[in-house]
């Protein structure tokens, strides 16, 4: 601890550190202490007597040397924040210190330990994170080798729909899926036509999904998502926002009957009554009038409340809103 | 203070009905002064990367319990004191590294026992200097905080900079409009918020960014209805909280969801009663101190979040917590009407 306190930056105190992190991780100023001695490392000894070969590789082993280091500890202790902290300030300073195609490798490992990460656990909130920040990192003009710069967009997307197929309850997924929509229109340089066909497919991707897992809250919260491409107060950031009101209403009634069709031998499940308020209230929203009976959204009130008497307050406020 | 688990386990005792409804208060009190007695254990030292937090968290569950003399004041101001930087900042206890985390428990500290003008009196930096500090920390061109001078940002950075800097009265220090803009890019579909722009809901970081919001008045900026109806769906049929779809219930995440729900005006829309029989559950009747959930170790992380909880549902004996700072309602009023 001396060497520490003593604020020393050699290689001796560098192997106290691992040693102190493996048994507490947590120990945030240990890390910070780490910080220092590796970028006093980085300089080397002498600098001016080797050649800028030489510094080259050593920080490239260096800085190996410790991303090996971080492994086992990310293994023992998955949701310690300061781990990972130090791994991407690690790798940050391999884009400030590297040529872009030796820190690009870097990063590139990254995609792939965030992949072994979320195949083990699909829901894991810091292998989510982590995967996002690390393809911030390989788009950015940073770390970027070519003109316009290399947008993963597409691969992201198509990962995102990997991670559904093999499991449709992965909110992760299917936030992350939002996220990268627009991106991936706007890339693709998407007319109107191709919009309304991206639109269907992720509607009809939804349904197969519904029809499989109708308990499933993921699936419902994407299925609303959707469902505001359909409402004009969230227009501006729909996938179509060029769609006419009476597009949208014929979508609102497509969908309509879609979920309706849903309650057939399903009567218990209470997102289906939900979502056909929620189509309701936007169909009058659009046109004034209700797509059913005025009474039957009134019965669908009632059947929340039976179903889902914990959020009674909330189905109540509903209920008080449909009469105003 | 001790970071320390158990030596509780909640919800052991198998009571009488009407048992499980009361509140053991006095085994709470003595639970949390029993914590700093325990420096003879090895975890005791493991966690000393929390202890001023700790110091936080027992204080503010003392002082909701009724006890606010609970902790010595002028032992617990030199503890205080004693993290402190010249920077102004504060490290979690003597000898760490200044962190955003600390520096906001060390000014909630001193807010809630009345002490911040010992500061100017005898800190190693005075109170502008602490606010310098926290402002130092904003990234004035995406207005996002970080934890340290490392760069690390994080929502819970920017939470940290409004709530301390607010009870200081230096919220002048920051770009405000910035902040709240970055919190606003943070949103997603589900109108919850995320650690940054692009990140998942979670409960944890709504509280945040919602806190965030509700400190600038900008309240405005929230969808309401669509994010009440989000996290009134993390009520599970045990009556406990999760912080995701699709996870376990846990203490701690009924206070965030709980707390943002009542910022946006929407707590009726989970069932307090059930909640509030699911945290007495998580409680150590005989030992004190309250669990994540029923048969685990009681912590006092967990405790002052069920305390918090059960404040804010108006459960009897209790002080009224300020949702937003979660710290007793009458200090926050005091403060920020000077
Ligand atoms: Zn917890």
């Amino acid at each position: 601890m001396t060497s520490i306190r003593e604020h020393q930056y050699t290689v001796e105190t560098l192997e106290l550190t691992s040693k102190l992190l493996r048994s507490n991780p947590e120990y945030y100023t240990i890390w910070n202490h780490r910080r220092l001695t590796m970028q006093h490392l980085f300089k080397g000894p002498g600098s001016s007597e080797r050649s800028r070969e030489q510094d080259h590789d050593a920080i490239v082993n260096l800085i190996s040397d410790d991303l090996a280091f971080l492994l086992p500890l990310l293994r023992k202790f998955p949701k310690c924040y300061w781990i990972w902290n130090y791994r991407l300030w690690l790798l940050e300073e391999s884009t400030r210190l590297l040529p872009t195609a030796e820190a690009r490798k870097f990063w590139q490992q990254e995609l792939a330990l965030a992949g072994k990460m979320l195949s083990l656990d699909s829901r894991n909130f810091h292998g989510w994170g982590y995967r996002r920040t690390v393809v911030q990192a390989l788009e950015s003009t940073k770390l970027s080798t070519q003109e316009p710069i290399n947008s993963m967009a597409e691969q992201e997307f198509e990962y995102t729909t990997q991670m559904i197929n093999s499991n449709l309850s992965n909110f992760s997924a299917w936030h992350t899926r939002s996220k990268l929509i627009p991106r991936l229109l706007n890339e693709r340089g998407a007319d109107n036509e191709a919009r309304r066909r991206f639109l269907d497919e992720e509607l009809e991707l939804i349904q197969r999904a519904l029809w499989a897992g109708s308990e499933d809250q993921s699936l419902w919260f994407y299925h609303q998502y959707l469902m505001s491409n359909f409402d004009p107060k969230y227009a501006r950031d729909s996938m179509v926002p060029d769609l006419t009101t009476d597009e949208r209403s014929k979508y609102i009634a497509q969908e309509f009957d879609r979920v309706q069709e849903m309650l057939d031998g399903d009567e218990d499940c209470k997102w289906i009554y939900q979502s056909l308020i929620h189509l309701s209230k936007l169909r009058k929203g659009l046109t004034a009038e209700w797509p059913a009976k005025a009474d039957s959204v009134r019965q669908w009130t009632d059947e929340l409340l039976r179903l889902d008497p914990l959020r009674a307050g909330r189905w109540n406020d509903l209920k008080s809103d449909l009469d105003n | 203070m001790s970071l320390v688990s158990g030596p509780g386990r909640g919800g052991t005792s198998a009571g009488a009905v009407p048992d499980e409804l009361k509140l053991a208060v006095d085994n709470h009190v003595k639970y949390i002064q029993s914590l700093d007695t325990r420096q003879d254990e090895l975890e005791y030292w493991l966690t000393e990367h929390l202890r001023l937090n700790g110091v936080y968290w027992g204080l503010t569950a003392l002082h909701l319990l009724g006890h606010p003399e609970g902790l010595p004041r002028d032992a617990t101001i030199d503890f205080v004191l004693s993290c402190q930087h010249g920077s102004g900042g504060f490290g979690a206890a003597p000898g760490h590294d200044a962190h955003m985390l600390y520096t906001v428990s060390a000014v909630q500290i001193l807010a809630t026992i009345d002490a911040v003008e010992e500061l100017d009196l005898r800190g190693k930096a005075g109170e502008e200097q602490v606010g310098k500090y926290i402002a130092g920390l904003q990234n004035r061109e995406t207005g996002s905080f970080a934890g340290d001078e490392w760069g690390e940002t994080d929502t819970r950075f920017l939470f940290g900079a409004f709530n301390a800097l607010s009870l200081l009265h230096l919220l002048s220090l920051i770009d405000v409009p910035k902040a709240v803009a970055h919190v606003h890019a943070c949103a997603n579909f589900d109108g919850g918020y995320g650690v940054s722009p692009g990140a998942e809901s979670h409960a944890g970081q709504i509280y945040t960014c919602v806190g965030a919001l509700a400190i600038a008045g900008r309240l405005d900026l929230v969808d309401r209805d669509r994010l009440g109806g989000w996290l009134s769906e993390r009520q599970l049929p045990n009556g406990g909280l999760n912080g995701r779809p699709e996870k376990l219930e846990d203490v701690c995440y009924s206070w965030w969801v709980m707390s943002s729900l009542a910022m946006i005006d929407r707590l009726r829309w989970i069932d307090g009663d059930k909640l509030t029989q699911f945290i007495l559950r998580c409680q150590d009747r005989e030992q004190g101190g309250i669990a994540d959930r029923p048969g685990d170790m009681v912590d006092v992380f967990h405790t002052v979040f069920g305390i918090a909880g059960l404040s804010l549902l108006s459960f009897p004996g209790l002080e009224a917590v300020d949702p937003i700072y979660c710290m007793p309602k009458a200090i926050t009023s005091r403060i920020l009407s000077k």
